[in-house]
């Protein structure tokens, strides 16, 4: 077996990443990969056994970097509690529902029994995300702004409720991608009712 | 009690198309192989189910119809707290969905939608069921146990509520040991707490800790035109 190299590696994911964008993750093939980059089939498959594997690698670090990146918008200091969860609700709304997105995550849920697909995203992304929302939560408890309870559990109960209106109808593919507005108006409601819930009156 | 020749065809179709299906995923399963299984011609297939589709998606939720429907039918909206019903179907449905059987399911169910366009076929399937939730929840509205708004939103913001806790670690396998019944009845306690206080009547959102019945309040006249159900 050849060593294989750094460069090659990042040749197959540039090369890949553009075949995915061109035509999509269900239409794009590995030979199609292959005919792009160059280089034998064999030589591909010994660096990403399949192309669900190798979909992940091109897809799933900028979209973890994203994710990330909105958590952080957070501010627990805030004067308006509303306003930063709906913000933030927005927010993860819309990176959580590009197409590349919800093609990880329906992959996620596909593969998770014969890879470790599931894992990563669940790990890298859902934990991440749900721990700075219920510290961003706890000190909102703290403050006096929400009513005192568990953190990590009011966390988990405002991310479903943000998705509960729209999950199912993408991941089964009903709608191929969400307006913005309907975004919006979704996130609100959710935010609404986690603050009927929660909320110090 | 009688049952028609036909169900039991119906029947023993679903049961072998559901078995072959899940063992080898929608492509490979072909109608004439679940004909040759169950006996009989393709036309008798055909006679229940009009495509390969529409069997697949018939089969996948024939145990979600069977049983929700089930136990949705004992609800009781009549019940001055609606908290004692709820969290009878909660731990219910979050037992259902939970269990090693429904989890593969409902990966197939995702893994198969994109591929051969059985998803809308599906979200249909699964808003009939909501529907019986909705219907629920709507006739507490409209007795002033739950205050009025869109009976379909609460519906969906009620089962994001119950599986909020529980569900995603399973469904990406990053657990692998079903819930006992213990932790399904304190997340539907969480759950349907947090969905009382929301959803509570006007006169009673002032008290965060309803555990006694307080005296009846006035209905609110409920202005028929804002149940609109709001699609995407």
């Amino acid at each position: 077996m050849k060593t294989k190299t750094e460069a090659k590696r990042l040749a197959i994911l540039k090369g890949a990443a553009d075949v995915f964008r061109e035509v999509g993750f269900e239409r794009a093939s590995m030979s199609e990969i292959r005919a792009r980059i160059g280089g034998s089939k064999a030589t591909l498959y010994n660096y990403f056994p399949s192309k669900e594997k190798l979909f992940f690698e091109v897809m799933y670090h900028a979209k973890e970097r994203e994710l990330a990146s909105i958590t952080h918008t957070l501010n627990p200091d805030a004067d308006d509690l509303k306003e930063e969860l709906l913000h933030f609700g927005q927010r993860l709304l819309a990176a959580l529902y590009s197409p590349e997105a919800i093609a990880i995550r329906r992959l996620a849920i596909a593969e998770s029994r014969h890879s470790n697909i599931g894992k990563i995203v669940f790990e890298g992304a859902t934990l991440p995300i749900e721990k700075q929302v219920a510290e961003f939560l706890r000190k909102g408890m703290k403050g006096g702004a929400l009513r005192t309870a568990d953190p990590k559990i009011a966390a988990m109960q405002l991310l479903s409720l943000l998705e509960s209106e729209l999950l199912q109808r993408v991941l089964l593919g009903v709608v191929s991608s969400v307006k913005p507005e309907a975004l919006n108006s979704a996130a609100r409601r959710a935010v609404e009712t986690f603050l009927s819930g929660y909320g110090r009156r | 009690m009688h049952v028609k020749k036909s169900d039991f065809k119906r029947q023993a179709i679903l049961d072998t198309a559901y078995r072959l299906f899940r063992a080898q995923g929608f492509d490979k399963t072909s109608v004439a192989e679940i004909t040759a299984a169950v006996g009989g011609s393709r036309a008798t297939i055909y006679r229940h189910f009009r495509s390969k589709e529409e069997l697949f998606v018939a089969c996948m939720m024939a145990a979600a119809e069977n049983y929700l429907v089930g136990t949705l039918k004992h609800l009781d909206a009549s019940h001055a707290d609606p908290g004692v019903a709820l969290r009878n179907f909660g731990t219910s449905f979050l037992s259902f969905i939970c269990s090693p059987e429904q989890l593969e399911v409902r990966r197939l169910m995702v893994a198969e939608a994109a591929r051969s366009g059985t998803g809308k076929l599906f979200f249909d399937k699964i808003s009939t069921l909501r529907a019986h939730v909705s219907a629920f929840l709507s006739a507490c509205m409209a007795s002033g146990t739950l205050r009025a708004d869109d009976s379909n939103l609460a519906a969906d913001h009620l089962g994001a509520l119950l599986e909020a806790e529980i569900l995603e670690p399973l469904l990406l396998h990053v657990r692998d040991v079903s819930p006992e019944a213990e932790e399904i009845a304190l997340a539907v306690k969480r759950a349907v707490a947090a969905f009382l206080r929301a959803y509570a009547p006007a006169g009673r959102q002032r008290r965060p800790n309803v555990w006694r019945v307080p005296p009846p309040v006035e209905k609110e006249s409920h202005s028929g035109g804002d149940q609109v159900c709001v699609g995407t």
